[in-house]
């Protein structure tokens, strides 16, 4: 069982390697789009790196609610649980 | 570092007509391995990869029907399953039939097997393909359509509407898929001499055409091996003629 904070350091890892997300900006009230700057294409980027790092594999739907980077943990713990 | 990919081209309906022509015609200019789709000829498809083959090409056939959303995801994935080290960076959605015959006695079906084919044949086989296509950040979608989708084709109410929505689907997609380097085009044959165009008379019908006959496969074949090529990378959301002059 992986706990919430490793959830959150390896999306943190793989946003910022992969991403180019610049740490500081990496507060769970960020907003994705806005304040990350991820544009519609980076989430299939997300979807792959996702899959990746924990076997989850996420669809479109999956992302309706998810507005911030603390609603991204949320999902990600969700889909493990 | 990852291993270098083999990179393949698809073509629907690849098996006859202008779509064997395109697989040809790739197998000689550009470095992809041909994957030759078709759906009950295989003996066609076969014979198409003999020719890919002659002139020094590569590939393989693989069967599915592009109307049938599951089967072609299933095989799709089967495919990638089976071959780990490639990717499938051109596609060329080709399939396509026509039912002619005038709108007030066409029947829903002929409407329906029609559009089937053309549009949710598009949609089938790109929608399985285009997470893939955007994680590779490279791509090339060439979407076979028609003069008729352009201006309309008496006796083809059917078939202009599908190729009048392939090309809406293609200035769109276009634009969604552009930043990831996927450019997404349609190239629009006139009368070209294949089966389709078998039954109509050339010798009455070429009156109306500038240039006075039907166009060959390979003609159409060469712009969609220069849209396939990594030298069109700025034309994106595009519709190519290629009629003779019957239509601009």
């Amino acid at each position: 069982m992986m706990t919430r904070q490793t959830i959150i350091e390896k999306i943190n890892d793989f946003l910022i390697e992969d991403f180019e997300v610049e740490e500081e900006e990496l507060e769970p009230s960020a907003n994705l789009k806005d304040t990350i700057g991820l544009d519609s294409l980076d989430f299939v980027d997300l979807v792959v790196a996702v899959e990746s790092n924990f076997g989850v594999k996420l669809v479109g739907e999956d992302f309706v609610n998810v507005i911030t980077l603390q609603d991204f943990y949320n999902l990600i713990e969700k889909k493990l649980d | 570092m990852g291993k270098e990919k083999i990179k393949y081209a698809l073509v629907t309906g690849g098996s006859r007509g202008i779509g064997r022509a395109v697989c040809i015609q790739l197998a000689k200019d550009l470095d992809y391995t041909l994957l030759i789709n078709y759906n009950s000829n295989k003996d066609a498809a076969e014979e198409t990869l003999a020719i890919v083959k002659e002139v020094g090409g590569s590939g393989e056939i693989i069967q599915f029907n592009v109307t049938n959303s599951e089967g072609v995801k299933t095989k799709l994935e089967q495919w990638h399953e089976d071959h780990k080290d490639a990717v499938i960076e051109v596609l060329v959605n080709n399939a396509g039939i026509k039912k002619d015959g005038l709108f007030m006695w066409m029947p829903k079906e002929d409407w329906s097997s029609v559009i089937n084919t053309s549009l949710d044949g598009f949609y089938n086989v790109t929608n399985a393909l285009i997470q893939k296509l955007l994680t590779n950040r490279y791509g090339r979608i060439i979407n076979i359509v028609s003069v008729s989708g352009l201006k309309g084709t008496p006796g083809q109410t059917n078939y202009s509407a599908a190729k009048s929505a392939v090309i809406g689907a293609t200035k769109a997609l276009a634009q969604e898929v552009a930043k990831r380097k996927i450019t997404v085009n349609a190239v629009a044959p006139g009368f070209i001499e294949t089966d389709m165009t078998e039954d109509l008379e050339e010798s009455e019908l070429k009156k109306m055409i500038p240039v006075n006959r039907f166009g060959k496969p390979e003609e159409v074949a060469h712009v969609v091996s220069f849209l396939a090529s990594d030298k069109t990378s700025y034309i994106t959301g595009e519709v190519i003629n290629i009629n003779g002059g019957i239509y601009s």
